[in-house]
C-alpha cells in the first residue's frame, strides 16, 4: 500500500514540469558549475625581477613564505613575462645594475627602482607590492627590527595546499539540491490538500499514518538520491562515503519535514514559493559561512542545516571521521526528529 | 482600445498584485542581490588579506595599520574574540599587541608577540600581512626607506572591477524579473481561475487586458531598474535617455512575459519555461563578466539590445548617437513581439470565449 502511494507521489512530482526540469537540469548544471570552477588556488605572489642579483638562498626563503621572484636576464625578457602571451606575472621589479651590492655597502640606492604593473592589475592591491619591495630593500640593506613573532595556527594548517573555491561549494551545492526538493514536495502536498485528493485516498483502506509515511519516504528518497548523486559525481564520496551518506540522509529527513510544514501552509506553487523562499534562505545561511569564510558568526549554529553543511565541509575537505562529527550528526538527528514531529502535526491539522 | 477601461483594469491588477508574493519578490530580489554583491565583492572578494588586532595599550602600530589600503584591519576586544575570528576565517592573521608594545619597540628591546593564523588562509595573504606589519614597525622606528620607488603601467588592457562586471546582470534581473514574471503569472492565474473569460463578457477586450497587464509590468520593471541603478550610482550623464532605454527594455520584458502567459496553461508550466529560457535571457549579462569573450556573441541574444544601451549610457556616459543602432534593433524586436502577442491574442480569444 505504501509502495503504491510512494510510486503515485513520485509520478506526480515529475509530472510537475517546473520541478521535473529544475531537478534534472539542476543536477547537470550544479555539476557543470563545479567542474568549470578552477581546481587549484594561486597561493603565491609571483614577481618578475631584473637584474637577477638576489642571492639564491634569499629567493628560496621568500618562496617558502609565498613570494616567488622570477629572475630575468634582460629588461626585455622581464617585460615579455608580463605580456598577454606569456602571462607569467602581473608585477615586476626593475632595479638598476648592481643594486644588491650597492644596498649592502651604502644602505641606499641613489637610482629609482621601478615597479611594473600590468594595466589590468587592480589598483587596491598595488600598495602591497610597494610594501614588499620596500621590505626587500630594508632586508638587503641590513636594517633589522628586534621583534619576533610566535605563530599559532587556528584550525588545520593548509599552507601550501589551500582549498579551491569549488571544494567549498560542495556543501552549498548539496544544500541547493535539498532545497529544490523541499519546494517540490511542499508543492505536491499543497496541491493534494487543495484538490482534496488526499481525502479521496483516505476513503480507501489507507490510514493517515500510511500517508505520512509514504510522503516522508517520497520526500526523503527524492532529496537523498539526488543530493547523494550530485555529491558522488563531484567526487565528494571519495572520503568516508558512509559518513557523507548518513549526513545527507539526515539532511533529507530535515528538509522533508520542512516541506511538510510549508506544504501544510500553502495552497499552490506561488504560495509555496512565498513560504519557501524566506525559509530556505535562512536554511542556506550556514553554507555562506563556508563559501565565504568569516561572512557569518557563531549564531548560525542555531540553524539546523549548520550541522549538515559543517559535517559535509569537514569530511569532504578535511578528511574528518565519525569521531570528529558525531555530535553534529546527533544534533542534526534531533532537529530532524523535532521538525518531523512538527511537520506531521501541521499536516494532520490540515487534513482535518 | 479604451484608455479608461485599461486604467480600470490596471488598478485592479495593481491592487491584487501588490499584495502578491511575486510582486514583492520582483522588487526585493534585485535589491537583495545588488546588496549581497556589494558586500561580497566589496569586502569578501576584494583580494585583500584581513588582519585582526587586539590593542591592549593604544599602540601606534594599530593606528598606522588602519591607514593601510593593502589590508583590511578589524579590531577585537579580547584574545578569545581574536582566536574565534581566526578560527572561522573572519581574519587571516590576528595579532595581540600588549600594553607595553610601543615602549618595547622604541626601546629596541627583544619583543615577542603572538599571532594567530587562520589555518585555511593563503600563504600569500600571510606573507603580505607579515610584510605590511614589518614595514609599519620600521616606520614607527623611523627607519628610512633605502630606495625610491616609481611605478609604471604595462599594456593597455582595462581593469574592470567585479562589482562593475556584475552590474549588467543585476540590471537585467531588475528589469526582467518584474517585467515578465508579474504579467505572465497574472495572465496564467486569470486563465486558470477563468476570470479572463468573465472579463471577456464585459465590453473590455483582450487587447485592453494585455495593455493593462503590460502597463503594470513596464512600470514595475522600470521602477526596479531605476532603484538598482541608483543603488549602484550608475545614472550616467543622460538620465532622460537612460529612462527612455529602461522603458523600452521594460516593454521588451513585459511583452515576453505576456507571450509566456498566453502560451502556458498553468503556473508550473510557466515556471518550467522561465527556468528553461533563463540562460537565453541572462547570457548577455554573463558575457559582460568576461571581457575576453568576443563581443559579437552578445549580438545573438535579444536581451543584449536591452542591456547594452543601458550599461553604455549609465556606465560609459554614451549619448543617443552611440546607442542608436542598438535602440533601433530593440524597437524592431519590440514590434516583432507585439506582432506575436497579437497573433496569440486572437488564438487565446477563440479559446476563452
Amino acid at each position: 500500500m505504501i509502495r503504491a502511494l510512494v510510486t503515485k507521489d513520485i509520478t506526480l512530482f515529475f509530472r510537475n514540469q517546473f520541478f521535473a526540469i529544475v531537478s534534472v537540469l539542476g543536477l547537470v548544471a550544479y555539476a557543470a558549475v563545479y567542474f568549470l570552477m578552477p581546481k587549484t588556488v594561486d597561493d603565491t605572489l609571483t614577481i618578475g625581477i631584473y637584474p637577477p642579483e638576489i642571492p639564491a638562498v634569499f629567493l628560496e626563503e621568500t618562496a617558502d613564505s609565498g613570494i616567488v621572484f622570477v629572475p630575468k636576464d634582460s629588461e626585455e625578457a622581464l617585460r615579455a613575462g608580463m605580456s598577454a602571451q606569456d602571462n607569467e606575472y602581473n608585477v615586476a621589479f626593475l632595479f638598476p645594475e648592481g643594486w644588491v651590492r650597492t644596498l649592502a655597502l651604502s644602505h641606499a640606492l641613489d637610482q629609482d627602482v621601478t615597479i611594473l604593473f600590468t594595466s589590468d592589475f587592480p589598483d587596491e592591491l598595488k600598495e602591497a607590492y610597494v610594501v614588499i619591495l620596500e621590505e626587500l630593500s630594508y632586508t638587503l640593506s641590513g636594517q633589522t627590527i628586534n621583534i619576533s613573532a610566535t605563530e599559532e595556527v587556528v584550525g588545520q594548517d593548509l599552507a601550501g595546499d589551500p582549498l579551491a573555491a569549488r571544494e567549498r561549494m560542495v556543501p552549498l551545492l548539496a544544500m541547493i539540491v535539498l532545497m529544490v526538493e523541499t519546494m517540490g514536495l511542499a508543492s505536491l502536498i499543497a496541491s493534494e490538500v487543495e484538490e482534496h485528493t488526499l481525502q479521496a485516498v483516505l476513503t480507501t483502506p489507507v490510514r493517515i499514518g500510511h500517508l505520512f509515511l509514504s510522503k516522508g519516504i517520497t520526500g526523503v528518497t527524492l532529496a537523498f538520491v539526488q543530493s547523494a548523486l550530485l555529491v558522488a559525481v563531484i567526487g565528494g564520496l571519495r572520503q568516508a562515503p558512509l559518513l557523507i551518506l548518513a549526513a545527507l540522509l539526515l539532511g533529507s529527513i530535515l528538509v522533508t519535514a520542512v516541506a511538510f510544514l510549508i506544504g501544510s501552509s500553502s495552497k499552490d506553487l506561488l504560495s509555496v514559493m512565498a513560504w519557501a523562499v524566506p525559509v530556505l534562505i535562512v536554511l542556506a545561511i550556514p553554507t555562506f559561512g563556508i563559501v565565504f569564510p568569516g561572512a557569518t558568526t557563531v549564531w548560525t549554529r542555531i540553524i539546523p542545516t549548520y550541522y549538515l553543511v559543517d559535517t559535509l565541509h569537514k569530511v569532504v575537505n578535511f578528511g574528518a571521521g565519525w569521531a570528529d562529527v558525531w555530535q553534529n550528526l546527533l544534533i542534526l538527528l534531533g532537529f530532524s526528529a523535532g521538525f518531523t514531529a512538527l511537520g506531521i502535526l501541521a499536516l494532520r491539522r490540515k487534513y482535518r | 482600445m479604451n484608455l479608461k477601461r485599461i486604467i480600470t483594469l490596471f488598478w485592479r491588477d495593481f491592487r491584487q498584485g501588490a499584495r502578491g508574493f511575486l510582486f514583492i519578490f520582483s522588487i526585493v530580489t534585485p535589491i537583495v542581490v545588488s546588496l549581497i554583491l556589494s558586500l561580497v565583492f566589496g569586502t569578501i572578494f576584494s583580494g585583500k588579506p584581513r588582519l585582526g588586532i587586539v590593542d591592549e595599550g593604544g599602540s601606534e602600530l594599530a593606528r598606522r595599520a588602519h591607514a593601510l589600503s593593502s589590508v583590511i584591519v578589524k579590531d577585537y576586544d579580547s584574545k578569545q574574540a581574536l582566536i574565534d575570528a581566526a578560527g572561522r576565517g573572519a581574519i587571516d592573521v590576528g595579532m595581540l599587541l600588549p600594553a607595553t608594545f610601543d615602549q618595547d619597540v622604541r626601546a629596541n628591546t627583544e619583543t615577542e608577540i603572538v599571532v594567530y593564523v587562520w589555518g585555511e588562509s593563503l600563504v600569500k595573504d600571510r606573507a603580505i600581512i607579515v610584510t605590511v606589519i614589518s614595514r609599519t614597525l620600521r616606520a614607527m622606528l623611523g627607519q628610512a626607506v633605502p630606495i625610491n620607488i616609481v611605478t609604471e603601467t604595462v599594456g593597455t588592457a582595462e581593469s574592470i572591477p567585479w562589482q562593475e562586471r556584475l552590474l549588467p546582470l543585476v540590471v537585467l534581473l531588475a528589469v526582467f524579473v518584474g517585467g515578465f514574471l508579474v504579467p505572465a503569472t497574472s495572465l496564467v492565474e486569470e486563465r486558470q481561475r477563468r476570470t479572463l473569460t468573465a472579463v471577456s463578457t464585459t465590453p473590455a477586450t483582450l487587447g485592453e487586458v494585455f495593455a493593462a497587464k503590460g502597463l503594470l509590468g513596464v512600470l514595475l520593471s522600470t521602477l526596479t531598474g531605476l532603484i538598482i541603478l541608483a543603488m549602484n550610482s550608475a545614472f550616467g550623464t543622460r538620465p532622460a535617455l537612460l529612462l527612455l532605454t529602461l522603458v523600452l527594455a521594460a516593454a521588451m520584458a513585459t511583452l515576453i512575459g505576456l507571450i509566456l502567459g498566453a502560451v502556458n496553461k498553468d503556473i508550473n508550466a510557466l515556471f518550467a519555461t522561465v527556468k528553461s529560457m533563463g540562460i537565453l535571457l541572462y547570457a548577455p549579462a554573463i558575457l559582460y563578466m568576461f571581457p575576453n569573450i568576443p563581443k559579437w556573441i552578445g549580438y545573438l541574444f535579444p536581451t543584449y539590445y536591452a542591456i547594452s544601451p543601458i550599461i553604455a549610457i549609465s556606465r560609459d556616459n554614451a549619448v543617443l548617437a552611440d546607442v542608436a543602432l542598438e535602440l533601433g534593433v530593440l524597437l524592431a524586436l519590440i514590434a516583432v513581439l507585439i506582432g506575436v502577442l497579437a497573433l496569440l491574442s486572437n488564438r487565446l480569444k477563440l479559446r476563452e470565449l
